[in-house]
């Protein structure tokens, strides 16, 4: 299925656009989370507002060619409601942070969401059946009358309408006392861990009650305090291993076994600075917003302010590769620390083959970086640049020197059009990004065609 | 200012940090104690905003703590090596930490010096707004904001409701903060030496620091009178002067107005609430 990753260059197209036009945002519907399921048949989308949006692949049909494949909206919901902490009097923000599928066991889709301080588990089930023919009641439910029942049927299920329905099965809440960054099911299918800036817990997808603290960095005395948690995930074949990424650039790989509190690593992965890139900011663009494992388990992806890099986890001393994504920047910390932009998040992501690593960028900009080839590109979701079905331009920065048609200069980055959050299909070409209120899904141009 | 960038209240102040980041960035002739100070400038305002909301950002504030922490080390450093310093720890100013819309930054031209850069001192004379802004801080002054930022985060953390935690096993707590390196530990030790009497004074609720009368001048009570009011507890977010904008909320006005809320009928959803909370259903 789709063409052979990483031997041919990968076209890719916009397959569809969700998402009002620019002008009509509220801060409401600004995505701040994608999330593929395990089979890619799902797709799902938190936002600022405290809802989940699920979308469902259309089975491929041979009647109607141009269908194939689309993500249409499955389910609607809203996970989480704005709290108020009357003890601190703060508001908890109903933002999703964070949506992860469970795997399937059933005919029901289970996915976790979370918000700064609760996760929830909820239940997507659908029904396209209904009973008919009771003996007791009719057909709007009201109970019949016993003496015009002369004899018995029994109820056969019928066709109806579908209907998704989603219910909240578990909320595991006042589990942490930070903000909760990331939250990761392990591959038993019965645990996941939920991280904040100081601790990560352990939970049972059953028990709502009660989590262990796995990792717990709170220093004695909070003026001690140098180093947070950004980022954590379970390793995806070892459910003993997992990983959380650190403010200050580092990676610490953990082993449930080795003890019950694991603030003991088993491995801290760490690249020595280069002395010639030191500035003021160093250890800020060092931090790391996002730490995902391979597919194949071999290797860890994480992303800070100016790169992404790979890491092998039988070697703790560097990353094996290093990939700039916006090196232009780095001339330009001092104003983007001004703003705060030096702050953003970036996600990244990996490929179904492991051979292509994507993450996004400022102006819309999301780029690419292919393993094998070395080769990188930069494409840009944005209603002017995507037709439908036509196959994205590649995009350039230029810094000075140069100056090709249609590149862009770094001071006209529009800093506010930043793609924070991407996502990639498990196994096919097929790519979420989101873009402030607007879910941008693309395809690879061959992979379209093939179906 | 970086292209078409966020969009932000004009203050004068704000378009002089936006001036001055740019000129950091731009221009390499820049001396570095200038660039230096700039940056602790930034740092430090960044710092004392987040103090002023209700819930500082914990990662945003441990990284602009770093940089100052880092900036302070080197300053120290130097200052340490060299006797006369021009650009550190002349406190001689009583501290004024910029507030986002306070009009007069402190003004003060380095005077005369042995350093290398006294060249450069003299040079950039004329360059206006870069050197009309910059501050005048003592290391003291640095630790204590650092500090206080960082037991603001402590105190609030402190009071919330006891997390569901199942014994961690047979493993005792490690003491010592894992991740940070002994010799930077030691380090510290001398930085933090001096918040002594600064964590009693910068107290850990910013409601100390204002008046409470002057939060409440403002604000139309007049709905709090009425039976209705359920909504208006929430709702009266509107921030009455400059200083207000950086506060996310003001929860402390409904905390503190007990008697307001005793007027109130509270709303059947939010008694609920509460009920949950304290069942911990």
């Amino acid at each position: 299925v789709g063409c052979p990753l990483g031997e041919e260059a990968v076209d890719w197209c916009l397959y569809q656009l969700n998402g009002a036009a620019q002008f009509e945002v509220s801060e409401a519907d600004i995505i701040s989370t994608v999330e593929f399921n395990h089979t890619g048949e799902l797709l799902a989308t938190g936002d600022k507002g405290g809802r989940v949006v699920i979308f469902q692949r259309e089975p491929e049909s041979k009647n109607e060619p141009y269908s194939q494949g689309e993500y249409n909206v499955y389910s609607t919901f809203q996970s989480h409601e704005p709290e108020f902490d009357y003890l601190k009097s703060l508001e908890i923000e109903e933002k999703i942070n964070k949506i992860k599928w469970l795997p399937q066991q059933n005919a029901a889709h289970s996915l976790l969401s979370t918000n700064d301080k609760t996760i929830k588990l909820w239940k997507i089930t659908e029904r396209d059946k209904r009973p008919e023919g009771y003996n007791l009641k009719d057909e709007e439910g009201k109970l019949k009358d016993l003496s015009t029942v002369t004899s018995l049927q029994v109820p056969v299920l019928k066709p109806m309408d579908l209907m998704v329905e989603v219910t909240p099965r578990r909320i595991f809440a006042n589990g942490h006392t930070y903000h909760v960054n990331s939250i990761s099911v392990n591959s038993d299918c019965e645990t996941y861990m939920s991280a904040d800036d100081l601790r990560i817990n352990l939970w049972h997808l059953a028990i709502t009650d009660r989590s262990f603290n796995i990792v717990d960095i709170k220093p004695a005395n909070m003026e001690d305090l140098t180093e947070v948690i950004t980022a954590s995930e379970f390793h995806p074949h070892h459910c003993n291993l997992f990983v959380y990424s650190s403010s200050k650039g580092s990676l610490r790989l953990c082993d449930m076994r080795a003890s019950a509190l694991c603030d003991k690593h088993s491995k801290l992965f760490e690249e020595p600075e280069d002395p010639s890139n030191r500035s003021f900011f160093s250890e800020i663009i060092s931090s790391v917003s996002d730490v995902k494992f391979s597919h194949s388990g071999r290797y860890m992806l994480t992303r800070d302010y100016l790169t992404v890099k790979v890491w092998d986890l039988n070697m703790e001393t560097k990353p094996i590769e290093t990939y700039q994504v916006h090196d232009y920047l780095r001339s330009k910390l001092c104003s983007l620390y001004e703003n705060d932009c030096i702050f953003d998040k970036f996600e990244c992501a990996w490929n179904g083959s492991d051979s292509v690593i994507m993450t996004g960028a400022y102006n819309n900009f999301f780029r690419m970086f292919d393993r094998n080839t070395k080769r990188d590109v930069t494409l840009e979701a944005s209603r002017e640049s995507s037709k439908p079905r036509a196959i994205l331009k590649p995009r350039r920065v230029c810094v000075g020197g140069k100056r090709r048609k249609d590149d862009i200069s770094v001071d006209s980055l529009d800093f506010t059009k930043k793609i924070l959050h991407t996502a990639w299909h498990p196994t096919e070409n097929i790519i979420a990004i989101a873009a402030t209120n607007n879910l941008y899904i693309f395809q690879d141009k061959v992979n379209s065609e093939m179906h | 200012m970086l292209g078409k960038g966020l969009k932000r209240k004009l203050s004068d102040y704000e378009e002089n940090m936006a001036d001055l980041s740019s000129a950091f960035d731009s221009s390499r002739n820049l001396p570095y104690p200038l660039k230096r100070q700039l940056v602790l400038n930034m740092c430090l305002t960044k710092l004392q905003t987040y103090k002023m909301l209700v819930e500082p950002n914990l990662h945003r504030s441990v990284l602009i703590a770093n940089t100052v922490r880092q900036i302070q080390e080197e300053m120290r450093q130097e200052s340490s090596q060299q006797p006369i310093n021009v650009c550190n720890g002349i406190a001689s100013h009583s501290l004024s930490y910029p507030g986002i819309d306070s009009p007069g930054i402190s003004l003060h031209l380095p005077s005369g010096s042995n350093q290398p850069e006294s060249n450069c001192c003299s040079s950039w004379s004329g360059e206006g707004p870069i050197e009309n802004s910059l501050l005048m801080v003592s290391d003291d002054d640095m630790s204590s904001a650092i500090s206080s930022i960082l037991k603001d985060l402590d105190f609030m953390e402190d009071i919330s409701p006891p997390s569901c935690l199942a014994p961690a096993g047979d493993e005792p707590k490690l003491p010592e903060n894992a991740c940070l390196k002994p010799e930077v530990r030691q380090d510290l030790k001398g930085a933090e030496c001096v918040f002594g009497s600064f964590e009693i004074s910068n107290s850990t609720s910013y409601l100390k620091d204002l008046a409470i009368d002057d939060i409440f001048e403002d604000i139309d009570t007049s709905m709090y009178d009425s039976d209705f009011c359920s909504a208006p507890l929430m709702a009266s977010r509107t921030p009455p002067t400059a200083t207000e904008e950086t506060l996310k909320t003001f929860p402390s006005c409904n905390s503190s107005s007990t008697t307001n809320i005793q007027i109130c009928r509270p709303d059947l959803s939010e008694l609920d609430h509460i009920m949950e909370i304290l069942v911990g259903s």
